[in-house]
C-alpha cells in the first residue's frame, strides 16, 4: 500500500482511485483487523467527521466524543461495508448521521455495545446495481464541481445537514418560496448532471 | 388506509421531507428499514453527503484521538455475535437488527395477547417504535392509539381485511381504521410499527407515497 491520501486539502473530493484505496483499507480492517489501514482511514475521516458534527451544532468535546464513537463503529462494522453499494465516505456519513441523534438526546451511553452483532446483510446486489452505485458516486462529485456554488450549498444544507426548507430559509435569511424554488432548480440540475432518464 | 407497493423517483421536496423525518429516530428507523428491504438506496442524496464529508475542512482532533479509538476497540474485544431472541430475524437490515438487539438488552418481548408479542424499541420526540410478532395463524386485536400508525412488514406474511403484506409492504392507519392483521399458517410474521401522537407524519407520508405509491 502506498501513496497516502491524507494530505488532501480542504474542499476537494476524492478521485476514483482514492475511493478505491479507502475501500481496500476498510476491506483490510474487516479481513485481518489491519491497524495501519485503520490509522490511515482514521487520519483522513476522523477530522472530517468532527467538522460535520461541529457544523451540526455540537460543541468541541461532544463532537470529539461522537467522532470517536463513529470511528470505533467503522472498525467494528467494517465487515458490513459493501463497496458495490456506496463509497467509504458515503458509508461513514451514514454512520455519522445515525449518531447525530446523540446530539439531540444526551442519554448516558458511555460506549458502544460491544455485543452488537456482526452479520453480513442479506442480499447481493445485481451486477448492474453495482455499476450504477460506483457511477453515481463519480457523477455526483463531477456535478458538485460543475454546479454554481450557491446551488451546491443549498443541496448540502438539505441533504448533508438535513435541514428542512424553512430551516434553510432562516439560515440564509431568504424567503421560504425562494428557497423552495432554488432548491428545486438545484436538484433538477443535479439530476440532469447525473444523466437521469 | 394506504397500501403502497410501487417504486417511483423522488422529487426534491420529498427528499427534504424524508431527510427531516430521519432526524426523528423512530421514523428514521422506519424509513431506512423500508428502503433497505425494498433495495432503494437514496444513493444520490447520500453520495452527495459523502462527497461533502470529503470536502470538509478537517477539524483538529486531540493528539491522542487515534490511541483512544484503539483503546476503545481493545476494551470491546473481538465483536461477539449475540443471537437475537428469534433467529429468523438475523436477516433483517442492520439498523433494525441493532435496534432490536439494543431493546432486547434493555427489556424483553412482552405477550400482549394469544400468540402476539411486542418489543418496545423506545419512544422519543412524540414517536414510538415497536416490533410486533404474530404467531402463525394468529391475529392481532390491533391496539388502538390516538395518532396514526405506520406498519411495515419485515418478515413473514400477514393479511388484514384489505390486503396481504410481505416484507417491504406497509400500511398507514389512523385511529378510525380497525384492521386485524392475521399471520399466515406458514410461519410467524413480524412488523415494525411506528406511531405518532398527531399530525407529525404529514410531510413524510407524502414523500413515502411519492416514493412507493400513487
Amino acid at each position: 500500500m502506498d501513496g497516502k491520501i491524507n494530505s488532501k486539502s480542504a474542499g476537494e473530493t476524492l478521485g476514483e482511485a482514492e475511493r478505491t484505496r479507502f475501500a481496500d483499507l476498510l476491506a483490510a480492517i474487516a479481513a485481518r483487523q489491519d491497524r495501519p489501514a485503520y490509522s490511515e482511514l482514521f487520519a483522513y475521516y476522523a477530522p472530517r467527521v468532527k467538522s460535520y458534527l461541529l457544523r451540526l451544532g455540537a460543541d468541541g468535546p461532544l463532537a470529539e466524543e461522537i467522532t470517536q464513537d463513529v470511528m470505533v463503529t467503522v472498525w467494528r462494522k467494517a465487515a458490513l461495508f459493501d463497496r458495490t453499494q456506496a463509497s467509504v465516505s458515503t458509508w461513514i456519513f451514514r454512520i455519522a448521521r445515525n449518531r447525530r441523534i446523540d446530539l439531540f438526546r444526551r442519554a448516558k451511553r458511555p460506549e458502544l455495545d460491544p455485543e452488537e452483532e456482526m452479520i453480513l446483510p442479506s442480499g447481493v446486489p445485481a451486477p448492474d446495481a453495482r455499476i450504477e452505485a460506483m457511477e453515481i458516486e463519480t457523477r455526483v462529485r463531477t456535478a458538485m464541481d460543475d454546479l454554481p456554488s450557491e446551488q451546491v450549498q443549498l443541496l448540502k444544507l438539505a441533504f448533508y445537514e438535513g435541514l428542512s426548507h424553512s430551516e434553510i430559509a432562516a439560515r440564509l435569511d431568504m424567503p421560504l418560496g425562494t428557497v423552495k424554488s432554488r432548491i428545486r432548480l438545484a436538484f433538477a440540475k443535479m439530476k440532469a448532471k447525473l444523466g437521469d432518464e | 388506509m394506504i397500501r403502497v407497493t410501487q417504486d417511483t423517483r423522488l422529487d426534491e421536496a420529498s427528499w427534504a421531507a424524508l431527510a427531516s423525518g430521519r432526524a426523528e429516530p423512530a421514523l428514521g428507523l422506519f424509513i431506512d428499514t423500508l428502503m433497505e428491504i425494498r433495495g432503494i438506496g437514496e444513493l444520490e442524496g447520500d453520495a452527495l453527503s459523502g462527497a461533502a464529508l470529503e470536502a470538509e475542512t478537517p477539524a483538529e482532533l486531540s493528539a491522542d484521538a487515534l490511541a483512544m479509538a484503539f483503546a476503545a476497540i481493545e476494551r470491546g474485544g473481538a465483536p461477539r455475535a449475540r443471537p437475537l431472541a428469534y433467529p429468523e430475524l438475523a436477516g433483517l437490515p442492520a439498523q433494525l437488527r441493532s435496534a432490536i438487539s439494543d431493546a432486547e438488552h434493555r427489556t424483553t418481548w412482552k405477550t400482549i395477547g394469544p400468540g402476539i408479542r411486542r418489543l418496545d424499541l423506545g419512544s422519543r420526540g412524540g414517536f414510538k417504535a415497536e416490533m410486533i410478532r404474530v404467531d402463525a395463524g394468529k391475529s392481532v386485536p390491533w391496539h388502538s392509539h390516538k395518532g396514526r400508525e405506520l406498519t411495515l412488514c419485515v418478515h413473514g406474511e400477514y393479511r388484514d381485511g384489505l390486503a396481504t403484506y410481505g416484507p417491504g409492504d406497509f400500511s398507514v392507519t389512523d385511529g378510525s381504521v380497525r384492521h386485524q392483521p392475521k399471520a399466515y399458517e406458514s410461519g410467524p410474521a413480524y412488523a415494525l410499527a411506528v406511531t405518532d401522537a398527531g399530525l407529525r407524519f404529514e410531510g413524510v407520508l407524502g414523500a413515502l407515497q411519492k416514493l412507493f405509491g400513487h
